[in-house]
């Protein structure tokens, strides 16, 4: 529903935004701190054996690199089981394994001991439902002449399902995320589409024949849904008609010192990917 | 449990009665015969009542004003006097009475310039400093100042003109509503002939729905509310609709960029009626549309009021409001939204001092939003009836008392959702509907203490229930917002059931006492003090976590989660005129605090929420401030400067949900704080064909909240944001020119034309209307953008009469 409405809101602003220019703006620089993204996600028809943690910290806002953490400890501990997956450090912000064990339903908790600080966080792993057709047309979406992608899958009977989708056209620097949840439409077939709009001022194409576009659909958490609403609201930047934007933080406690918080999150989910051609 | 209530309630009863014999007995002192004199006040030109007038006995200091409809009474010892009647900008009128017996005298007064609709040189009379009245914190615009103010796009706009007083401010080009002394856009009771008004914007803000063509006056109450107006802590705009002309058929009417507009005034019933209908449209659709755009937005309003004067003694008053705006995006979205009112008044007096007023309201704001796409329609609406009765008793020439009562009773439609298909994946939802009942009693005195010292003193009590007929959530421990102590977040309590309220039940009662009080000391001829204080609470709350309100948002009452906002403001004000009113000062400070004023959780949801308690959390705001206005109200040259240097503040401590609250339970900048607020409006009058106007405007940037740093994740650079509303936009400032120019007309000739340029924004400032952040498409690198609504935008308008 939000999910109707949330573009309506935008559009508001679109219709102002007459004028917008680029500014120089003095921001201030909160301390510097651990950004963790550890998306433990298990392909459907694979494994899930392979996986990849990256830690980095964060930046300065108007900064331009990237700062990868090395030298630190990541484990994860399913429950249950009690069993450790140990992740090797690479030296180059990221941390791999080769034996993760995905199970359905089974909570994980993430281990990270950096400069002297333990960070934890808990996740559990949540289904997604098969994709049962992809197809694309022009009726729908806010322009009716760019070409829209359908994903069409049927929803969990229980309520509490909620979804992240990822869509990632390679010429674009930038991927498209977006959530969903099934508080409106509980049990029901979803045809779920994405379109890219015009924008003339970005130079920005729609869709068209012979674009690649690839997606990923994650059955996600209720609470790294709340995560992901607050994180995509605000990426694009935050107009005037909508939420005053806020510091949203991820799972990762610091059991050290709890006022050095890390950015980012640990998720584990279970996930459909699939490339789409346009014709 | 309820006995006790009732109890409670009987108790306060009883109490507002002693305070109203005590008022009224306190003044029966002078036992010497006393005669009358009562009537009415009206343009000789168009038979509009006039409110504000002075009627008062020469050589003597007693004196009264009319009230809204045009009547005064007033009392004196046994006598021959000189009446004089005077209303700035009209002639003088005096009358010689014999006062040997109750009398009426009713008077045409004809405005001072000869011709119909010139600039006024002279401002009138409630635009000079008003000294004796304790009524202070309240601006009264005349409507002819307003039109004659540059506006954007040329749109006469009361709103934007009252913004360029002290203390009102708004949120920025393109947004709704207005804030006055720091308090919120839903603090402000807007009253269109009584009438509750809960959207009082076009176009998201670009334009206000008052079309300034059926508007006779408009009065704003910064602080010292009357005990008459209740149900907003901020302020209350008193708009009032012209009766419409008794006299004889006219049109008046305009052809601008955005919009046209033509009213329609002309007696009834061989004079002892008349009506007013007043329409006003937008073309831009029209013209969108016949470019070949899909897109479209547009508005219109709808004005009508009629009166009948039954008799001498009774006058029945029937008013209408009715504005939409809709807003098409392709075939696949569109929205409307608007107010409708009604309001049917029954002025009756019951003597030469005793005037009475009985209304009977409707009013409703509605919003629609389809989506074909998606196959659904989302309806939402605030509906209210309202009646009250209001008395006004003359009771001598030291005391005057006000007292009534009202009733409103809600009902709030916060969202459905209706599929419009069979197929549609969207589920119906209905959110749960609520209703509520708000009345109040009250009782006004203004009381003429010595020859230097008037006082005006009240109480008002305010009662209201939530009447059931929904189920309420229940939340584990009570809490419906929990603190994680883990993450150092505040995430919605769990639901562990509901209690069903039938029809009959109240699910929660509340009920205050209001005092409201002022002083007027008057130094000398040219200069008074004044001192007030006022008790407001405030029921109703529009939910909105938005930077600026939105059509959308919608309205809750309080409850079993929600308490009534409650606001106690102190001021003191120094009044002065200088040269024979030829120049006027007023100053003012102030101070007010709100208690339970909710604030949003990082991260709320508010559309479709059916359980708004757990997105908030109660705090308390405060705002104080210095207001300086000096006007000069005579010659050539007329205008003001106005400065408001004030604070507005928040605090949202976590309470009930643990955890320290918002911003660590620290005091924050609310969006309506604003330094510095300067504004210079201006007008010159060459001569009888060419005026000109100027406004100049500068503001401290709003408050907002900026990134702090940045990380990355999926593949994207994610903001991390610094404490809520620390940071602030660039400063706000521009300036307007405008330039009437009446051409050459016959003294015979019928149609009086006028043509108004304007230029709003004059050198082209780009003002911030926001700043967003975020990443660059094509370098990834971050970057803030700025949103400027208007640049330079000179606008053309044709205004007629005839």
């Amino acid at each position: 529903m939000k999910n109707y409405i949330k573009p309506i809101i935008a559009l508001f602003t679109v219709i102002l935004t007459c004028c917008t220019d680029v500014i120089d703006v003095d921001v201030q620089t909160d301390t510097l701190r651990l950004v963790v993204e550890a998306s433990l996600d298990w392909e459907k028809g694979t494994t899930g054996n392979d996986q990849v943690i990256t830690l980095r910290t964060s930046t300065p806002f108007f900064d331009t690199e990237r700062t990868n953490v090395t030298g630190a400890e990541v484990n994860v501990t399913n429950n249950a089981t009690g069993e450790v997956f140990r992740f090797t450090d690479q030296n180059d912000g990221t941390y791999t394994t080769s034996t993760f064990q995905p199970q359905l339903f089974a909570t994980y908790t993430l281990e990270i001991v950096y400069n002297g600080e333990r960070y934890v966080a808990e996740d559990t792993m949540n289904p997604v439902p098969n994709i049962t057709d992809i197809y694309q047309d022009t009726e729908d979406g806010f322009d009716d002449e760019a070409i829209e992608l359908h994903i069409v899958f049927t929803d969990f009977e229980d309520e509490g399902d909620n979804y992240l989708f990822k869509f990632e056209r390679p010429q674009d620097l930038l991927p498209t995320l977006e959530t969903g949840d099934d508080e409106f439409i509980n049990g029901n077939e979803v045809d779920w589409w994405y379109e890219i709009d015009d924008d003339e001022d970005e130079e920005i194409k729609p869709l068209l024949p012979g674009d690649v576009v690839n997606i990923s659909m994650h059955g996600i958490s209720r609470s790294y849904f709340n995560y992901m609403d607050i994180v995509i609201d605000q990426m694009g930047g935050v107009g005037i008609f909508e939420a005053t934007p806020v510091d949203v933080r991820g799972n990762c406690i610091n059991t050290t010192n709890p006022d050095n918080y890390a950015h980012g999150y640990f998720r584990v989910t279970e996930t459909n990917r699939v490339s789409y051609t346009v014709e | 449990m309820t006995v006790k209530l009732k109890r409670h309630y009987w108790r306060q009863r009883l109490f507002f009665c002693m305070v109203l014999l005590l008022m009224i007995t306190s003044t029966q002192v002078v036992a010497q015969s006393t005669y009358t004199v009562s009537g009415k006040i009206s343009d000789i030109k168009n038979g509009e009542t006039l409110f504000g007038a002075s009627v008062f006995l020469e050589g003597t200091s007693i004196g009264v004003v009319t009230n809204e409809y045009g009547f005064y009474s007033l009392t004196a010892p046994e006598g021959k006097y000189t009446l004089l009647v005077t209303f700035m900008g009209y002639t003088d009128i005096q009358q010689e009475i014999n006062l040997t017996q109750n009398q009426q005298f009713n008077f045409e007064i004809s405005e001072a310039s000869t011709q119909l609709d010139e600039v006024e040189v002279i401002a009138d009379e409630p635009e000079r400093a008003i000294l004796r009245k304790p009524e202070m914190s309240v601006l009264k615009m005349n409507i002819e100042t307003v039109k004659q103010m540059p506006v954007v796009l040329g749109e006469v706009d009361i709103l934007k003109s009252l913004q360029m007083l002290p203390g009102v401010t708004n949120n920025g080009e393109g947004t709704g509503g207005f804030h006055v002394r720091g308090g919120a856009g839903d603090q402000n009771l807007v009253l269109l002939d009584e009438a509750i008004i809960y959207n009082t914007s076009h176009m998201f803000g670009f334009f206000s729905v008052f079309n300034a063509d059926a508007i006779k006056d408009v009065k704003l109450y910064k602080g010292g509310i009357p005990a008459r107006y209740g149900g907003r802590v901020s302020s209350v705009l008193d708009v009032r609709q012209k009766d419409g002309n008794s006299k004889r058929f006219t049109a008046t009417g305009g052809i601008g960029i955005i919009s046209s507009r033509l009213a329609l005034e002309a007696p009834l019933f061989k004079e002892k009626g008349s009506f007013l209908i007043a329409g006003r449209r937008s073309y831009a659709d029209l013209l969108l549309k016949a470019a070949g755009e899909d897109n479209s937005v547009s508005f219109y309003d709808l004005n009508l009021k009629t009166n009948y004067k039954i008799n001498t003694n009774n006058r029945l008053f029937l008013s209408g409001y009715f504005g939409r705006d809709a807003f098409e995006l392709g075939e696949n979205f569109s929205s409307s939204y608007g107010n409708s009112t009604a309001n049917l008044r029954w002025n009756h007096i019951f003597n030469d001092k005793l005037f009475s007023n009985l209304s009977a309201i409707y009013s409703k704001y509605d919003y629609e939003l389809g989506i074909t796409s998606a196959e659904f329609d989302w309806v939402s609406s605030i509906t209210n009836y309202n009646l009250k009765y209001d008395l006004k008793y003359y009771f001598s020439d030291t005391f005057k008392l006000d007292f009534g009562a009202s009733g409103i009773h809600y009902e709030f439609d916060p969202g459905e959702i209706i599929p419009t298909t069979e197929t549609s994946s969207v589920n119906p939802l209905i959110l749960d509907k609520k209703k509520a009942l708000e009345t109040g009693l009250y009782v006004n005195a203004e009381h003429k203490l010595t020859e230097k010292l008037t006082a005006q003193y009240g109480l008002r009590y305010s009662a209201f229930s939530r009447l059931g007929g929904q189920p309420i959530t229940e939340y584990a421990n009570n809490q419906p917002v929990v603190y994680n102590e883990d993450l150092g977040i505040y995430e919605r309590g769990e639901a562990i059931g509901e209690t069903v309220y039938e029809k009959g039940d109240a699910i929660k009662t509340f009920g205050n006492l209001e005092p409201r009080a002022s002083l007027a000391y008057t130094l000398n001829d040219n200069s008074s003090l004044k001192a007030g204080f006022s008790r407001v609470a405030q029921y109703i709350h529009l939910l909105s976590n938005t930077s600026s309100a939105t059509p959308l948002d919608v309205w809750t009452p309080s409850g079993q989660y929600i308490d009534p906002q409650l606001s106690n403001q102190y001021a003191l004000g120094y009044f002065r005129n200088f040269k024979n009113t030829a120049y006027s000062m007023e100053a003012e400070i102030y101070y007010k605090n709100t208690d339970n004023r909710i604030d949003y959780i990082d991260g709320s949801d508010l559309i479709g929420q059916n359980t708004i308690e757990t997105e908030i959390l109660k705090g308390e705001s405060r705002a104080y401030g210095l207001e300086l206005l000096f006007r000069k109200n005579e010659g050539k040259f007329t205008g003001w400067i106005s400065y408001t240097l004030s604070k507005s503040e928040q605090r949202t401590p976590g309470g009930n949900a643990g955890g320290l609250g918002i911003n660590d339970g620290n005091w924050y900048n609310t969006p309506y704080d604003r330094t510095h607020d300067v504004s210079i409006s201006g007008s010159y009058r060459l001569n009888d064909k060419w005026s000109f106007g100027t406004n100049l405007v500068f503001q401290t940037g709003r408050p907002v909240t900026y990134p702090n740093g940045q990380y990355e994740y999926e593949g994207v650079s994610i903001a991390s944001y610094s404490d809520r509303n620390s940071d602030r936009l660039p400063a706000y400032h521009r300036l307007d020119l405008s330039v009437n120019y009446k051409p050459n007309r016959k003294p015979n000739a019928k149609l009086k034309g006028e043509w108004v340029l304007g230029i709003y924004n004059a050198y082209n400032r780009k003002n911030a209307a926001s700043v967003s952040f975020g990443q660059n498409i094509e370098t990834g690198a971050n970057e803030a953008t700025r949103t400027a609504i208007f640049g330079i935008v000179p606008s053309i308008t044709y205004n007629f009469k005839f």
